[in-house]
């Protein structure tokens, strides 16, 4: 299309005599002509771009695989395209490679049932299948995405770690990390079981009802060193030899009780049985 | 003692001559009891020949005990004072600390305490002792002789006769009363307004000379509307320093001015904007999607920080008071009856922010004066 305006000058200009000075300027207005054609063009491109710049040149084999997982699996609560079912499940555009990791990989989705709050189970998934319907996801509308490697603590600097948990985890998830209750059958669960890449997912995210720590509010060596303090208060020793659940005060005051009325039943009964 | 068994022993209290020398001391114990009203059934000595194998075994037992509470209590004072007890990362003798304390003194406790029930058990003399029980209340005539007695006591002082006496004794004393309770009552009475730090928190602008107070993190930097997601809060405090330059708006001295700053999301922020018409003095504190509540609990002061992203309620771990945050904060479950007040949210020119003004309402728990 742009070879035709220059053509057209050129085929009147035949049936006139064309001097140079003419002639200039048709070539000016020819160039001027492929500069406006060649600015529009960019301009479209940049505009529409979204899915035919950026989803068209790769799809690649993870986004395919993934999507043939979310097309058996995911597809009744999220809906063909990931926008959601009204009263079944929300959408997932936007919610980004972080997100899919946590839920799938902690096998929190595909979802049981529907309930107050969907608890870690066994995942349905292995690590590339996840990576796979991350990657789909991924795909549709961006979002937040995980660093790479398995081990996201290292480096972290524990002491600044735990004054980060205090201030922004344990409220819900409590001192120990051993979780807590929410309203109406929700809870925050406990960190027992959360690897590096799950507890960054999780800030990233903000599953369910947890709040969302993105990266402005808590950068990510902060969040490195919010997992390194995790781990490290796991992997530490509980004072004493016992946890028991490190839930706190509570189950601690229970088995001290239960324990000791015991052991004082059998003093009294020994004081004063007959001997 | 018992009345039926007084009178019994004051019966035979003639025969008895205590200055008689074959009386055992033995003899004096039996006679004492049974003027008390008890009478001892069966007594018979834990090993009738002293000195037998059997009770050097029993002995040696007691003493074992009190021995081994020795050596634990001596455990217990070494280990308070040798014990490591700084907190050291990874398996170690620290953790093993409190332990050792409570295991050492609680075994010497139980050592003590056994020895000596088993002293007691196995080693003094079987006895069974009955005593009389007081039956029904005091005979008739007791009654009447004590109450005739008082009486008495009362006709002696000549209240009736001479009452300038009862009543100057009276005017002496009740001001002698007053100088009493005066210490302890004094003390209690306190005008809660002088100076008014209830109705004022950090936030007030009187603290930064009349400029609005910086909204700021708890390393006392500022926040821009980025640094919080969709779907997430923040706790802050006023950024106010001292002197120095530190920052000292999340330390104790403003220990009411804790606030938790939340992004929600569009729709949500649709739903709290429709509503804040519940309580007119918060229509203007919300700043785009952003809204900020005081972080202390209207029930009992604890932080009610435990916020849920989806269900958009505020919870309180103490007692489980929920908050609606679409609702100005009403209370929709647990103790808690007040909503937690709404900090007025702008942002300044510079793009952080600011607090507009104080909370318009006290922060706390139950508060005396509140419309």
């Amino acid at each position: 299309m742009t070879a035709s305006p220059p053509d057209k000058p050129r085929a009147r200009g035949t049936a006139r005599r064309a001097t140079q000075s003419r002639l200039r300027r048709r070539v000016g207005a020819a160039a001027r002509m492929i500069a406006a054609l060649a600015l529009v063009g960019s301009v479209y491109a940049a505009f529409v771009p979204g899915g035919a710049a950026q989803g068209a040149p790769a799809p690649s084999s993870d986004v395919s695989a993934g999507k043939t997982l979310f097309d058996t699996s995911c597809i009744t609560c999220h809906g063909a395209n990931a926008q959601g079912v009204a009263g079944r499940g929300p959408s997932l555009i936007g919610v980004g490679d972080a997100s899919v990791e946590f839920q799938v990989s902690t096998g929190r989705m595909p979802a049981a049932g529907q309930s107050a709050q969907e608890i870690e189970k066994q995942p349905v998934f292995d690590e590339t299948q996840a990576q796979q319907i991350g990657a789909y996801i991924q795909s549709l509308g961006g979002g937040p995405q995980l660093p790479e490697g398995n081990n996201l603590s290292s480096g972290g600097n524990i002491a600044q770690g735990g004054d980060l948990f205090r201030v922004n985890c344990s409220s819900c998830h409590a001192f120990g990390g051993g979780g807590g209750a929410l309203s109406s059958g929700k809870f925050a669960p406990t960190l027992a079981n959360a690897t590096d890449r799950t507890i960054y997912a999780a800030m990233l995210s903000g599953p369910q009802n947890m709040p969302v720590f993105g990266d402005n509010q808590i950068s990510p060596q902060e969040k490195r060193d919010i997992i390194a303090y995790i781990q490290n208060l796991k992997s530490d020793p509980a004072p004493g030899g016992l946890s028991i659940g490190r839930v706190g005060p509570v189950a601690e005051g229970l088995v001290i009780f239960l324990v000791g009325i015991v052991v004082l039943l059998f003093a009294m009964l020994w004081i004063a049985g007959k001997s | 003692m018992t009345h039926s068994g007084l009178h019994a022993a004051e019966a035979d209290n003639e025969e008895f001559d205590h200055t008689d020398p074959r009386l055992s001391r033995f003899d004096l114990v039996k006679e004492g009891a049974r003027r008390d009203g008890v009478q001892l059934v069966h007594y018979a000595p834990r090993f009738p020949v002293p000195g037998t194998r059997r009770e050097a075994r029993v002995v040696r037992a007691v003493g074992l005990l009190f021995f081994l509470s020795g050596l634990f209590a001596t455990a217990f004072v070494v280990a308070y004072i040798w014990w490591p007890w700084r907190y050291q990362d990874g398996s170690n003798l620290s953790k093993l600390y409190t332990p050792v304390l409570g295991v050492s003194l609680g075994l010497s406790l139980a050592c003590l305490g056994l020895g000596f029930v088993a002293w007691g058990k196995k080693l003094l003399p079987e006895e069974i002792a009955v005593q009389d029980r007081h039956d029904g209340g005091s005979p008739a005539d007791e009654k009447k002789l004590t109450g005739e007695t008082m009486l008495n006591m009362v006709d002696e002082l000549g209240i009736k006769r001479r009452p300038l006496l009862a009543k100057t004794a009276l005017l002496g004393m009740l001001p002698l009363g007053a100088v009493a309770v005066a210490p302890l009552i004094g003390g209690l009475i306190k005008n809660p307004h002088k100076p008014d730090i209830l109705l004022h928190t950090g936030w007030d602008p009187s603290l930064n000379s009349g400029h609005p107070i910086a909204v700021c993190r708890e390393d006392g930097t500022k926040i821009r509307p980025a640094d919080v997601s969709i779907g997430g809060q923040m706790t802050v405090f006023p950024g106010i320093f001292n002197t120095d330059g530190d920052f000292v708006g999340a330390s104790n001295d403003f220990a009411d001015s804790p606030t938790l700053l939340i992004h929600l999301r569009q729709d949500d922020a649709q739903v709290l904007r429709s509503n804040l018409v519940h309580v007119p003095i918060n229509e203007q504190n919300t700043w785009g999607n952003f809204v900020a509540y005081s972080k202390i609990c209207t029930h009992a002061g604890c932080p009610a920080s435990l916020y849920e992203q989806q269900t958009n309620r505020l919870l309180c771990p103490c007692h489980q008071s929920q908050f609606n945050i679409l609702d100005n904060a009403r209370p929709i479950f647990g103790p808690a009856t007040r909503r937690l007040p709404m900090l007025p949210l702008t942002v300044a020119d510079d793009g952080f922010f600011y607090a507009k003004s104080d909370y318009q309402v006290p922060v706390g728990p139950g508060f005396w004066e509140r419309p």
